[in-house]
């Protein structure tokens, strides 16, 4: 007796699969690179040296540029991850290697709770306790941001940290090396590349932020002007230029944009290149 | 000859569970002390309790003495973290550091304690690796992963990053479960080697291992110490009934 | 990479190679004392005695080796040859010790006819050139040289029968001289014997064959 030919039934079940794989991958990709192809197409134009170096134009003003707005994103961005990293960082030791600690797990509970909560109300709290004493500034745009950033650089650094396995951390205490160089040098160093990916991604990810920072800095045309002054923003840039009815405004928007996703974009190739090891 | 470590009385517990009872023994100093015994005998917590890596997990808890050169390491005001810098400890599984070098690896343990001076590091470096017969192969690679060396090499670079910080004991927890019949005769052949200069206590769950690499076996069962004598009487003639039961197979 | 288990192979080597010595020379005495006037008995029956102590500890150590080492192919057909070939050095001790027995107590060959000494002369240097070779083989771990000593072994034999059809040929033998001869030459006979085991277990233990020389 012959034996049906699950083979080729197989194959084609195989090939099918195959093919239904790639069509969700590309459909999951088209808005990826419509946005950016959008971006990149309407954002060029707006680039010239001027785009560089010139601070925003007053209303009706031809040429200008976001040059204020890239630098008080930096420093504003800089600020939050002086503030955000650390806290953020030892959170996440503390709940990968200390987690038999009875408050390890309300610590969890409350970063998960903080990771959901929309960010305007993260804006209007930094209002509440800030802008309201010292004004509109960046301290207050970078203390929102950085609340932003906490749970998401201690969530990643907790998983980073618990990827390296339990034996790791015993062959240093048993070489006599107190806990706390254990984890600095043994486990953070083991797990340094998907600990900056996290960090990384928090910082993309407040940089691209304008709703809490509309609420604790405003809009700002000017230089940077000290931390308790408001300072430019690209993100914000974006959300009240393309607002506006100026054309020349608009067309800085895509500018900012561009710029904004190239500097997510560079950030995070130069720290990559930075940490680059042998291994 | 003094004994090198002098158990009295000791209990170990997890929780409310306890897991050694009232273990008593002299392990000989320069000599291979094997322990073995079936899965959850207790032999790899009593080899955590040496050196003191057993309280690590939160709800571990010991009672008793261990006498290390005559001083009771659970004694008050005993530092932990001195006890294992003299009594070293090679773990199941190959552990080498990650994102290390191999010559990272073996001087971690001097590094992470201060030492810095680049020319006394090199000279731990070379002495450690030849003392596991690793030197010749990875000399012209020292810079590269620890990781990147096959499984038998990672144990042996274990074994020379546990030696780089000079202890006088070496406790190792079944080092060749994970390894090949090649690497695990290479690591016995080294067992043998060191023992000359260390006190090793290995625990293993392959009793011709424990056959062929020790001067005195230890066999364990269920928390408690059966018997404890020469390999050569434990494996040829051994006293008691269980421990013929299972050296020779026929258990339970 | 030596292994664990060559330094217990060693040991072993080296304490049957020390009982090949001694067994030479209980042999060696216990055959000069057949013509010359001197009596062994006491120092044979000494080292005998020692190569019996030693055969234990060989087969002490081999059981060790076995039970702790788990040995397979050339290292087991060793062990196992070793325990053999130290009972055999056993029996030329203690034939050695039976030769001087008769020598000693019985009267010996030495005032018997001239036949009978040049009989017992020619055989013992015959079977004293096989103990050495047996002895050589083991330490060289020569399969030839063994196979010459399987020769001899054959011309041994050969004169063992030629002396009894000799023997009870004579009239003219006394008891005394019949009975001793008959025991020498008879011993003798045994350690040719042996010999010719130790040379098997030689080829046994470098090729693997079992041979029978005899």
């Amino acid at each position: 007796m012959r034996k049906p030919n699950y083979y080729k039934l197989r194959l084609i079940k195989d090939r099918v699969m195959f093919l239904l794989v790639y069509l969700s991958l590309a459909l999951a990709l088209i808005p990826l690179f419509s946005i950016l192809y959008e971006v990149v197409q309407r954002g060029i134009p707006a680039i010239n040296l001027d785009f560089f170096i010139k601070p925003t134009p007053t209303v009706g003003e031809k040429g200008g540029g976001v040059a204020n707005a890239i630098q008080g994103t930096l420093i504003t961005i800089g600020l939050a991850s002086v503030i955000g990293i650390p806290v953020g960082l030892m959170s996440g030791i503390f709940l990968s290697e200390y987690s038999e600690h009875k408050l390890s797990t309300i610590i969890r509970f409350f970063n998960d709770v903080l990771s959901g909560v929309p960010s305007i109300i993260i804006g209007v709290f930094a209002y509440a306790l800030i802008v309201r004493s010292i004004g509109f500034s960046v301290i207050a745009a970078a203390f929102a941001l950085s609340i932003i950033m906490i749970p998401i650089v201690t969530r990643t650094v907790e998983e980073a940290l618990k990827l390296i396995p339990m034996n790791i951390r015993e062959a240093a205490i048993a070489l006599g090396v107190p806990r706390w160089k254990t984890v600095v040098a043994i486990v953070l160093r083991g797990a340094r590349k998907a600990v900056v990916t996290g960090i990384l991604l928090s910082i993309a990810r407040i940089a691209g932020e304008s709703a809490p920072v509309l609420v604790t800095m405003g809009f700002w045309r000017w230089w940077f002007a000290g931390l308790d002054r408001p300072a430019a923003n690209l993100a914000l840039n974006i959300f009240i230029f393309a607002m506006s009815p100026f054309e020349n405004w608009i067309v800085l928007a895509w500018g900012s944009a561009l710029i904004l996703i190239l500097l997510v974009l560079g950030i995070n190739i130069a720290v990559r290149i930075f940490i680059r090891g042998r291994y | 000859m003094a004994p090198k470590l002098e158990v009295e009385d000791l209990n170990a517990w997890f929780g409310t569970k306890q897991v050694l009872k009232n273990i008593n023994i002299k392990i000989e100093e320069n000599a291979v002390t094997a322990i073995i015994g079936p899965s959850g005998c207790g032999k790899t917590t009593f080899l955590r309790c040496l050196n003191r890596m057993h309280e690590i997990n939160p709800d571990a808890r010991v009672s008793g003495k261990v006498l290390f050169n005559g001083l009771n390491i659970y004694g008050n005001g005993v530092d932990p973290v001195m006890i294992r810098k003299k009594i070293g400890m090679v773990f199941q599984k190959p552990n080498p550091f990650p994102m290390m070098s191999i010559y990272d690896n073996v001087v971690a343990g001097l590094k992470l304690n201060g030492v810095r001076d680049k020319k006394s590091l090199d000279a731990v470096v070379r002495r450690s690796l030849e003392l596991v017969n690793l030197w010749d192969e990875v000399k012209d690679d020292l810079n590269k992963s620890g990781a990147s060396l096959s499984g038998g090499q990672q144990q042996r670079l274990c074994i020379a990053r546990a030696l780089a910080v000079e202890p006088e004991v070496l406790l190792m927890d079944e080092p060749c479960s994970a390894l090949d019949p090649i690497s695990t005769a290479k690591i016995e052949v080294l067992i043998r080697k060191l023992a000359k200069t260390y006190t090793i206590v290995i625990v293993t769950h392959n009793m011709q291992q424990a056959a062929r690499v020790s001067d005195y076996t230890a066999f364990f069962y269920l928390g408690e110490l059966i018997e404890y004598g020469p390999t050569k009487q434990i494996f040829e003639n051994p006293k008691h009934e269980l421990t013929e039961k299972y050296i020779t197979g026929k258990f339970g | 990479m030596s292994r664990i288990i060559d330094s217990g192979l060693e040991e072993l080597s080296a304490v049957l190679y020390k009982m090949g010595e001694l067994a030479y020379h209980t042999v060696l005495i216990a055959i000069r004392e057949c013509v010359e006037s001197r009596d062994s008995y006491n120092e044979i029956r000494e080292i005998s005695d020692t190569l019996i102590l030693m055969a234990d500890y060989v087969e002490d150590k081999a059981f060790e080796l076995i039970a702790r080492f788990q040995p397979v192919a050339s290292d087991l057909r060793t062990i196992k040859s070793y325990m053999k070939i130290a009972y055999d050095f056993v029996r030329f001790g203690r034939y050695a010790l039976d030769v001087s027995h008769a020598n000693q107590k019985l009267g010996g060959i030495r005032n018997c006819d001239k036949w009978i000494i040049s009989h017992v002369k020619d055989m013992g240097e015959k079977v004293l050139s096989m103990v050495r070779l047996s002895i050589d083989s083991l330490k060289s771990r020569d399969p030839q040289l063994a196979e010459k000593v399987a020769q001899i072994e054959n011309e041994v034999d050969k004169m063992y029968f030629d002396f009894l059809d000799e023997l009870i040929e004579r009239v003219d033998t006394t008891i005394k001289c019949a009975v001793s001869s008959v025991l020498i030459i008879r011993y003798l006979e045994r350690i040719a014997d042996h010999s010719a085991y130790v040379c098997e277990s030689i080829i046994y233990i470098t090729t693997g064959k079992r041979v029978i020389l005899r």
